[in-house]
């Protein structure tokens, strides 16, 4: 009894310490409170009630919404929604590798070139989408402009699915290559060059200092682009939108098609949850794979 | 000799830089040249063989331009200004934090941010509605205030690390209080990152379309550029469109180019790089 006694209040002083810390730490926390709170309350609460929402017919619980939305095209919208960010992801992480080790060779002219690849990174998604139409207008347009002044055929360029989709994807390169040719280039800046200089002294060609010593030293930078990219190609909405219409679907415009007439509000929750957690099944791979490391550092 | 700069460099490098200028080169030859020269022709020409201001003047006459420009512009402002005034505080306390702490925080404010706009923006704008915000200036910054805040804190966290630990310590002893420390010593000393997650704030909110199309969606005078852009885009009116475009993409212009040595992968990536 006596000795449990003697325990408790031992226990309690270190509890009164651990307190003491956390009350310190606590006025910090405080600070934080207002943005924190606010990203909860516009962000999380909303997103649980599109969740919420989405399982709810008249009131009661139901799986209603969701057994009607493949006849509202979910499984196209999926696959098309995959193959547009798959499909731009690729371009954009080629295009900004090449730029990224472009930028760290001297040549003359390099600051204008470094402006005119980084400008597009301030242009607005609906201002590029609108150019692009432009460009990739079937009859006419300044895509066929060039081909045709080459002497090439001119291309009917949205005449299905597959080559809408191709628009898109490549459509998206020009705003948002720019972001990945940073952060690779981040990392390309990082890497000593007598590294370089070393490898070549012992024989290496070019092909091998790149498979061995840029691809490696950039790896993690590129898992953190296919992150941080990853996740707005799945929610690219305008350019699509402006491109293609509502024809192919992707999951945007699906959501977006329901949830402006009143009645199919509803399925447009149950798409809208089918995205969410395509996007936390996608971030969570990607962590997985390769971010893990920088993520919790 | 190994700085010596190998000449296949210049083929790359001139193809990206045309492929990269090509799109601003064609809403040049739009907004600039006579429709003869550019709807006019099947296959338009690539050089410009007349320059007009025609096209500019009357879409100035013909469609509200300037409306949307001045909400873009006053949102961007608010969402600039609220990112500051919630971030500096938050990204202050989370730099005093243990570096556990304040990276779940981080981790949290970024996870966040990969919540899908539009998911977001459907709700919000239902509670909008009946808060009396929707088609307003501040519905519009509050909505795309989520999309800017994660990267400001983070911004914000990095300056006040990078300063001294006993710079605070010392201002305080001599007994100045935190509100004047923050004012008098702390700010000035992090008014870079400041800079650069404000400038950051303004062009994403000025680019921003998904949650301005959700809360401020119908008529294009109620509505900031991007959302009365894609009006016109919609309504076919490809030179008042290009004129819009134009106009709109001059200031961010200017700011890629004025602030281009801030812009680097570690901000943009926002804490996902150590």
């Amino acid at each position: 009894m006596h000795i449990r006694m003697h325990m408790d209040s031992e226990f309690s002083g270190i509890r009164e310490r651990r307190f003491k810390i956390t009350r310190k730490y606590l006025v910090y926390v405080l600070f934080a409170l207002p943005a924190i709170a606010y990203v909860i309350g516009l962000s999380i609460i909303p997103a649980i009630t599109v969740v919420y929402q989405s399982f709810l017919v008249a009131g009661k619980f139901s799986l209603y919404n969701y057994s009607v939305l493949p006849s509202y095209g979910l499984y196209a919208s999926i696959g098309n929604t995959l193959i547009v960010s798959v499909g731009a992801l690729l371009i954009q992480l080629i295009l900004a590798l090449a730029i990224a080790m472009v930028m760290m060779k001297p040549f003359a002219g390099s600051k204008i070139f470094s402006s005119i690849v980084i400008i597009p990174f301030g242009i607005s998604t609906i201002v590029s989408a609108f150019i692009f139409s432009l460009i990739f207008t079937n009859v006419g347009g300044f895509a066929n402009g060039v081909l045709v002044a080459f002497g090439f055929k001119p291309v009917v360029w949205f005449s299905s699915s597959i080559s809408d989709l191709g628009v898109v994807m490549f459509s998206d390169f020009w705003k948002n290559t720019p972001l990945v040719a940073l952060i690779l280039y981040g990392g390309l800046s990082s890497v000593s060059p007598t590294l370089y200089e070393a490898a070549s002294v012992d024989g290496a060609g070019a092909f091998k200092r790149f498979t061995h010593i840029t691809l490696p030293a950039i790896a993690p930078l590129i898992s953190i682009a296919l992150l941080v990219r990853g996740v707005s190609e799945f929610n690219i909405f305008a350019l699509p939108l402006v491109l293609i219409g509502y024809h192919p679907l992707i999951l945007n415009t699906l959501i977006y098609e329901n949830y402006s007439t009143l009645a199919t509000r509803p399925i447009s929750y149950a798409a809208a949850t089918v995205l969410l957690l395509i996007i936390m099944a996608y971030s969570i791979f990607v962590l997985k794979i390769g971010g893990a490391k920088q993520y919790a550092k | 000799m190994p700085n010596k700069t190998n000449p296949l460099i210049y083929i790359v490098v001139l193809a990206l830089a045309l492929l990269f200028f090509y799109p601003f080169w064609v809403l040049f030859l739009i907004a600039f040249e006579p429709t003869k020269l550019t709807f006019g022709l099947i296959y338009p020409l690539q050089f410009p063989l007349e320059i007009t201001l025609t096209n500019i003047v009357n879409s100035f006459n013909q469609v509200d331009l300037l409306g949307p420009l001045m909400r873009s512009l006053e949102v961007a402002f608010i969402v600039g200004g609220l990112a500051l005034l919630l971030g500096i505080p938050a990204g202050y306390g989370i730099a005093k934090l243990t570096a556990r702490i304040s990276n779940k925080i981080i981790a949290f404010l970024f996870i966040i941010n990969m919540m899908p706009g539009l998911v977001i923006a459907i709700p919000i704008s239902l509670y909008f509605y009946s808060a009396h915000l929707e088609n307003t200036v501040l519905g519009v910054a509050l909505a795309q205030e989520l999309v800017v805040l994660p990267l400001t804190v983070f911004i914000i966290m990095g300056g006040f690390r990078s300063l001294p630990r006993d710079l605070e310590n010392q201002a305080r002893v001599d007994g100045a209080p935190l509100s004047s420390t923050f004012a008098r010593v702390l700010l000035p000393l992090i008014r870079v990152p400041i800079l650069i997650a404000f400038i950051l704030s303004w062009m994403t909110s000025w680019d921003e379309f998904t949650y301005a199309f959700i809360v401020a969606p119908i008529v294009p005078t109620d509505s900031t550029f991007p959302v009365a852009l894609y009006n016109y885009v919609t309504r076919d009116l490809p030179l008042q469109s290009a004129t819009f475009a134009l106009v709109a993409t001059v200031p961010v212009i200017v700011l890629v180019v004025v602030f281009q040595k801030y812009l680097k992968g570690q901000y943009l990536s926002g804490g996902l790089i150590g």
